[in-house]
């Protein structure tokens, strides 16, 4: 069953990122990766697809249209197949566009929230085709499961 | 030289201003990542933002690596054969947007080579220890490769 798929990556810079990116470093040789992240500071590898897009959070909200117009317009040229996120709020908006064009959406909790799920993934829990915890103790092992971590 | 890093997202005058005065009374040498801090090292040579080859470059050459919880640094440093101190964001503090931080300390201190403290006191006496503080071995890897291929199963589904 060697299906090769475009994914739609996106992230909040920093943690975020860094799981994210650990993640597709494990499925880039299996499928095709285009990233979206809110950050200038980071430097593609050669042959990385990389959209830069205004970083938003929940302390300003308004940037959520500017941010989600962005995401649109990437999701209707690249057309991927799926989108994956680890979070935090440009995750939230490429999830709900992504049900919107019936793309299937894969929401990964960041390892970060021991205790709950985030405040983002609280907001997609419903909506993703796919959503995990990186912690067994937070699966109900129906809607929220847990199949491993990036630690 | 030690490395601290508070990430780009918030300050974290509480943690550049407690390494910074032990390193100026250790003559240790110290390079300060502070984004928009207002507390400006005296002693530590610092940057607001550096760019990922930047910080990349900076933490390889460091002995060890001191941090705010975020799970960035924490697993940059683990990657790189590091030892590490994090230093949890106070919520009560107005220091991130709520205690994340603190609620992940207890795990984070288990994994090898990452070292915990809740305050300047407690970070000071593992500094004053730095010597003795060991990176730890990779950790997960068992973990993240089921994770990614359960992720592929999902996508191809």
């Amino acid at each position: 069953m060697n299906v090769k798929r475009k994914i739609f990556a996106i992230s909040s810079p920093g943690g975020h990122w860094i799981q994210l990116t650990r993640l597709c470093a494990g499925l880039e040789a299996e499928h095709e990766i285009v990233y979206a992240l809110p950050d200038k500071l980071f430097k593609p590898k050669r042959d990385q697809k990389i959209y830069s897009v205004i970083d938003v959070s929940a302390d300003d909200k308004w940037k959520l249209l500017p941010c989600a117009l962005q995401v649109g317009y990437i999701l209707l040229k690249e057309r991927p197949q799926v989108i994956l996120s680890t979070g935090a709020a440009p995750g939230v908006v490429a999830i709900l566009l992504g049900k919107l064009l019936r793309i299937r959406t894969i929401w990964v909790d960041s390892i970060a929230n021991v205790q709950k799920i985030s405040r983002s993934g609280e907001l997609v829990k419903k909506r993703a085709d796919v959503f995990l915890t990186q912690w067994e103790h937070l699966s109900d092992a129906q809607q929220i499961l847990f199949k491993g971590s990036v630690l | 030289m030690i490395f601290v890093a508070v990430g780009t997202q918030f300050p974290f005058d509480r943690l550049i201003r407690c390494v910074d005065e032990w390193a100026q009374a250790h003559g240790v040498e110290v390079v300060a990542q502070i984004a928009t801090g207002t507390y400006l090292p005296v002693y530590a040579r610092y940057e607001r933002f550096m760019t990922t080859e930047v910080f990349n470059q900076t933490l390889q050459k460091a002995s060890l690596i001191i941090s705010h919880a975020g799970m960035g640094n924490i697993i940059t440093a683990i990657e790189s054969s590091k030892p590490i101190i994090v230093m949890n964001r106070q919520f009560e503090l107005g220091e991130h947007r709520n205690n994340h931080q603190a609620d992940g300390l207890e795990w984070m201190s288990k994994l090898p080579g990452v070292y915990t403290a809740t305050s300047c006191a407690a970070l000071t006496a593992l500094l004053d220890q730095h010597e003795n503080l060991q990176a730890g071995g990779q950790v997960g890897v068992e973990r993240r490769q089921n994770l990614i291929n359960f992720i592929d199963q999902a996508i191809r589904a």
